[in-house]
């Protein structure tokens, strides 16, 4: 199991220096997550669980430890290594859908294709197929305004999983949803999981995360508890 | 990578923001167009004035006593010294005061004003073409005959219809002989001086209108107009020696005018041309502005692309393909309006006026043009496609 981990993140600190003042976001978290896993990152405010989220996906370096990623140790890398490392290995999903206005929906699934070199029609044909996979297929030339918040975030979704990432990120996916769209969404999470995806999680709603198989929870810059959700 | 792909999202966001779009590449349309339509123009009225200047013969130059000098009394001439002159200076065939008068004609009922003035034979005169009859000749000269050859405006004014070669009109206190009339003379400077209203052989007009008037300004006539600037300077030597060394006099060929000329447009030409290339970098400046605005306006957009795997270099090239885009846009508008512009003014004003069909460096005002454009682009265009490349995805993402 441990040789499987996607991700291996040890020992790892990130100190941010405000000014005059030190902040440790992180003082030294260790674990490992295997490949399939659905996995929900906790905590309070401050407790650096997006410091943390901005780590795993590579969109910041920590201040010392090491992060394993799908094998390669990514602590060290240049700028645009990790913008190399994010196309090929991660999907995000963000909070506020991050979608491209005036854009419709196939072409902002299949923007990730297009940094990736691919051409118009591969681009069109995988995102499509993407878009198929999130029940969206009939939406593909819809604008991110002429869709419900459920709707943007399959739409998300779809861009996160079209380069066939190891690990999809979700950064409050459900943060700006009503309860009832969250649970269409969290149930899309566990297709997503039971077709094998790597899911990690950031949340701070209880009954989001219990839609995940195993909980970290953080709390000032450590890890206070990791274990599985009880059987539902 | 599709470069294709950067272009076409280019369009849109521009197609997406037309008023401003538009509003930015005025600038550079305005620009563009000035320096193409001035260039054009420059050359259009600098050849119109040669193509005039080419009607005056090679076989004669100016000599005129600089009027800027204390003595000017002493440096005017005397019509016999422009007889003393034409001895003593190998190769000149005859020197015949410069300037006409205003006379009184008749013909007819009309008593028309004219001006009338001294011609040499043909060999000597402009290239204006002759309407009827013929221009004076050499005999006309040798003999001092009472001939006249009419220009467009005197046969005009004095009524006459018809080809009126034969007919005698009577002109201040004597009576001439049509001979011949001129067409239309291409206008502009050089015939108004010289083409005459009423040109008669210089010899009669120097016994019957000079006589020991002071004279100003002289055509000096040539045997070999090989030889005409050994001869120009010969002519002021002599009048150096000959009315004294401080006086100073002056000689004008066709090649020092058309270098006056081609001088003088040159000279405006590049200073417009300066005037626009600053309105181009002003054009670049807001080209600058406005996509630094567009940089900050889309921070999210850019923290998007970043985190989903764009690198610095392709944020960099969509930023900076947008600018090249509306640049580019500007750019082919003022193409077509100072292409435009330029070939209509040509047309309807200096061809037109001059008639004369001068050849326009279209080529060149164009790669000016674009060239300059193109600078103005990079320098400008740059900056804000880094400052997009360099921004933090998490602080972008996390921008409102």
């Amino acid at each position: 199991m441990n040789d499987a981990a996607v991700i291996d993140v040890r020992e790892v600190t990130k100190v941010y220096q405000l000014g005059a003042v030190r902040v440790d976001a992180l003082r030294g978290v260790s674990f490992k997550i295997a490949r399939g896993e659905y996995v929900a990152i906790m905590g309070p405010s401050g407790s650096g669980k997006s410091t943390l989220m901005n780590l795993l996906g590579c969109l910041d370096r920590p201040t010392s430890g090491r992060y394993l990623l799908d094998g390669v140790d990514v602590s060290a890398l240049g700028d645009d290594a990790l913008a190399n490392i994010r196309l090929r290995k991660l999907g995000f999903v963000f909070q506020g859908f991050n979608l491209l206005a005036r854009t419709s929906a196939l072409r902002n699934v299949g923007l990730p294709l297009f940094y990736a070199g691919l051409g118009a029609r591969e681009r069109d044909a995988r995102a499509a197929a993407q878009l198929a996979a999130v029940g969206l297929a009939d939406r593909a030339d819809h604008k991110p305004s002429e869709l419900s918040g459920g709707q943007q975030q399959r739409v998300a979704i779809a861009r996160a999983l079209v380069n066939d990432p190891a690990v999809l990120l979700a950064d409050e996916p459900t943060g700006n949803l009503d309860s009832q769209t969250s649970e269409e969404l969290m149930a899309l999470f566990g297709e997503l999981h039971a077709a094998g995806r790597t899911i990690i999680m950031v949340t701070h709603d209880e009954e989001v995360a219990r839609h995940a198989k195993r909980i970290v929870r953080l709390r000032d810059g450590r890890i206070v508890s990791d274990e599985p959700t009880g059987p539902k | 990578m599709t470069i294709g792909g950067y272009w076409i999202e280019a369009f849109r966001v521009l197609a997406a923001n037309r008023a401003r779009t538009i509003l930015t590449a005025l600038g550079l349309v305005i620009g563009v167009t000035a320096v193409i339509a001035i260039q054009v123009l420059g050359a259009g009225m600098s050849g119109a004035v040669n193509g005039i200047l080419g009607g005056m013969s090679d076989r004669t130059f100016f000599v005129v006593a600089n009027v800027r000098q204390a003595d000017l009394t002493r440096a005017a001439l005397r019509l016999s010294d422009l007889q003393r002159l034409q001895a003593a200076v190998p190769n000149v065939v005859d020197v015949l005061p410069l300037g006409g008068t205003r006379v009184r004609a008749q013909y007819g009922h009309l008593t028309p004003r004219l001006t009338l003035g001294p011609r040499a034979d043909k060999r000597f005169a402009t290239s204006t073409p002759v309407r009827y009859g013929r221009k004076i000749d050499a005999d006309d000269v040798a003999q001092g005959r009472h001939v006249c050859v009419l220009s467009d405006a005197g046969y005009d004014k004095l009524g006459l219809s018809g080809d009126p070669t034969g007919t005698s009109i009577r002109v201040g206190e004597y009576r001439y002989t049509i001979v011949g009339v001129l067409g239309k003379s291409s206008a502009g400077v050089l015939p108004t001086i010289t083409e005459y209203q009423v040109g008669i052989p210089y010899p009669v007009y120097n016994a019957e209108y000079v006589r020991g008037h002071a004279i100003l300004a002289a055509n000096v006539l040539l045997d070999d107009q090989r030889q005409i600037k050994p001869t120009e300077t010969a002519v002021l030597a002599w009048l150096h020696a000959f009315k004294g060394e401080r006086l100073r006099y002056q000689t004008f060929d066709r090649a020092t005018f058309s270098a006056a000329v081609d001088g003088i447009f040159a000279g405006v030409t590049l200073v417009v041309a300066l005037i626009g290339a600053v309105s181009l970098l002003v054009a670049g400046i807001g080209i600058l502005n406005i996509m630094l605005v567009s940089v900050a306006e889309r921070t999210r957009e850019i923290g998007l692309r970043k985190a989903i795997g764009a690198t610095r270099f392709q944020v960099m090239l969509q930023f900076f393909i947008e600018a090249l885009a509306l640049s580019g846009f500007g750019c082919l508008v003022g193409l077509v309006l100072g292409v435009a512009i330029g070939a209509l003014v040509d047309d309807l004003a200096i061809v037109k006026l001059s008639g004369v069909v001068a050849p326009i460096p279209w080529l060149r005002s164009i790669a000016i043009a674009t060239g300059f454009a193109t600078v103005v682009t990079l320098a400008f265009g740059t900056y804000p496609a880094w400052r997009a490349a360099t921004l933090d995805p998490i602080e972008a993402l996390r921008y409102e």
